[in-house]
């Protein structure tokens, strides 16, 4: 096990005191309106909020908020790559990397990279790399890091989103941005955008059909790039969560597009009149 | 993943050939190379299986272990997965080199088997918040030969079924507190139920068309593929997209409904080996690695 030398750590067991509650923890109603005035089976997406060009050193980064989740992404590269393979000679290498700030989940985490960060970090790869024109780039490499500054529920979607933008605000070539939605699936009904407690509450009326699923989507072009589910669901319930998810990256897509074009436009005014 | 050179004219040919549905093999699209498991092959194990799918061995042990249970669920036991890409498959996988590839197996079989119907995690606990057993499912890559995640799952489902859990008494001793004695008798075990044990049906996108159980060349040949866990009633309980390709929306549902129909199409004739060659006893003739 890799032990961290650099700080000072309290006591081996330790234990959050919310396990130690006298009620038991509520179980969400899997009816009714959401916890935060947003309504069940419909695409109701959380508000988000983003910005580009946040970090300076970096070649493009990107900040998005939507309710409480915070993700910030930096984007390093073309940098050159020492020529390992012939692989490497024709096209670009992507790396990604996807990290939680120990703060940021209701329990705290460690700076060591467990198997969810490799996990989600291999899934954002594997959602970005179709958009971007890494053939475009021979003998580079191209570094995305992701930073969840406090995680409220469908991290991996809005980092897709994020890591995208700031993908773009680098100038990096891609063929289109790419957009993440989640859903969660409760029964028989569904949630678009869960937050932590909706992700993680396990209502244990219904029996068939929960889960939640991941989409990124390239809307201009029609293509899924990535998609990951887990929990029990049919077959078709599982279809209907992905159009489900297609539609709210549509709905996401003007406001980011909106943000770009912001972005582009404070970098390099457009030349006055004279 | 272990990779092969494909060059462009043999590109073409598979792709052709998987157009007209026929494979290099002379397989169908949705057929799987030939097959063959056994269990029970190492004895120090609880449970265990090796599987051969073409050119593919996998090789599952299952131990049991007396833990401390979850602090969020004190009533269930738990799995912990380990996959070792062993330097054997291919030399790509000596040192750390299999480890990216073994993180990425095992963490989707955590997805695979998390959620509550797959195994009776209840039928594990010894002693609520105290005491629970602790499975833990080590798989080893013998040969890599493309197709992975199906041999896993098939070789986790035959060493689940293979596995024999010892039954315990919990008895109070002098001050109070609980003692834990197995029974004496070697056979009298726990058999855990494996019919709602998904598998995993990996489904590549070879040009407009996608095939079951691709081998390393028609993997080079494809730019994306879904993974796709099914159990014996047709749930699904995990699916995942893997590789640097995008898809259609289109494609995802129809790859989703042929998964979920070979998937389905797999748990029968499983069982019903197993249950075989169960039954065959004392009078079964082992294989074993050199057969």
């Amino acid at each position: 096990m890799p032990t961290d030398t650099k700080r000072v750590r309290g006591p081996e067991v330790s234990q959050s005191p919310s396990l130690f509650l006298c009620k038991p923890a509520t179980v969400l109603p899997s009816q009714g309106p959401r916890a935060d005035g947003r309504q069940r089976d419909q695409v109701d997406v959380r508000p988000v909020f983003v910005r580009c060009g946040l970090v300076s050193q970096a070649k493009g980064s990107a900040y998005i908020e939507a309710g409480n989740t915070k993700l910030m992404c930096c984007v390093y590269g073309p940098r050159e790559t020492e020529r390992k393979d012939e692989t490497d000679m024709k096209c670009g290498r992507l790396t990604t990397d996807m990290r939680f700030a120990p703060f940021s989940c209701l329990e705290r985490g460690s700076w060591i990279q467990g198997s969810q960060d490799k996990d989600l970090s291999l899934m954002l790869h594997e959602s970005l790399q179709p958009a971007v024109c890494l053939n475009k780039y021979p003998r580079s490499q191209i570094e995305v890091n992701v930073m969840v500054l406090e995680n409220s529920g469908s991290v991996l979607a809005h980092a897709v989103t994020c890591a995208s933008l700031a993908l773009a605000d680098a100038g990096i070539e891609m063929y289109d941005l790419v957009l993440g939605c989640s859903i969660r699936q409760d029964g028989a009904s569904y949630v678009v955008d869960p937050s932590y407690m909706e992700e993680n509450s396990c209502s244990s009326a219904s029996s068939r059909n929960q889960g939640g699923l991941t989409v990124a989507f390239l809307p201009s072009l029609n293509q899924i790039s990535g998609l990951q589910s887990d929990g029990e669901m049919t077959e078709e319930t599982l279809a209907a969560g992905v159009r489900t998810c297609i539609e709210g990256c549509y709905k996401l897509y003007p406001v980011i597009q909106q943000a770009l074009a912001k972005a582009v436009r404070r970098a390099a005014p457009p030349p006055s009149e004279s | 993943m272990a990779t092969v050179q494909v060059s462009e004219a043999e590109k073409v040919y598979i792709l052709h050939g998987i157009r007209d549905d026929l494979r290099v093999d002379g397989r169908g699209c949705e057929d799987y190379r030939h097959m063959e498991i056994e269990t029970d092959v190492v004895s120090n194990t609880d449970g265990s299986a090796k599987v051969t799918l073409g050119h593919t061995a996998v090789l599952v042990g299952v131990k049991a272990d007396i833990g401390k249970p979850r602090p969020m669920v004190p009533n269930e036991g738990y799995f912990e997965f380990f996959v070792d890409c062993s330097a054997n498959a291919t030399p790509e996988f000596e040192g750390r080199g299999g480890e990216e590839l073994g993180t990425e197996l095992s963490n989707t079989l955590y997805k695979v088997f998390n959620n509550k119907h797959s195994v009776d995690l209840k039928s594990l606990c010894i002693s609520a918040g105290e005491h629970c057993w602790v499975l833990y499912v080590d798989v080893l890559l013998l040969q890599c030969d493309g197709n992975l995640y199906d041999a896993i799952s098939v070789a986790i489902k035959a060493a689940l079924f293979n596995t024999k859990i010892p039954r315990v008494h919990i008895s109070a001793d002098e001050e109070g507190g609980k003692e834990i004695e197995l029974s004496d008798d070697p056979y009298d075990c726990m058999r855990l139920n494996v019919e709602n044990v998904p598998c995993i049906v990996t489904l590549c996108k070879v040009g407009h068309r996608h095939v079951v159980d691709a081998t390393l060349q028609e993997k080079a040949c494809s730019v994306a593929s879904l993974i796709i866990s099914v159990t014996h009633k047709g749930t699904v309980t995990c699916t995942r997209k893997v590789g640097g390709g995008s898809l259609d929306p289109e494609s995802i549902f129809e790859m989703t409904e042929a998964g979920k129909r070979v998937g389905k199409n797999l748990h029968a004739p499983l069982m019903k080996l197993l249950q075989q060659e169960e039954s065959l006893g004392k009078t079964r003739q082992k294989v074993g690695f050199l057969g």
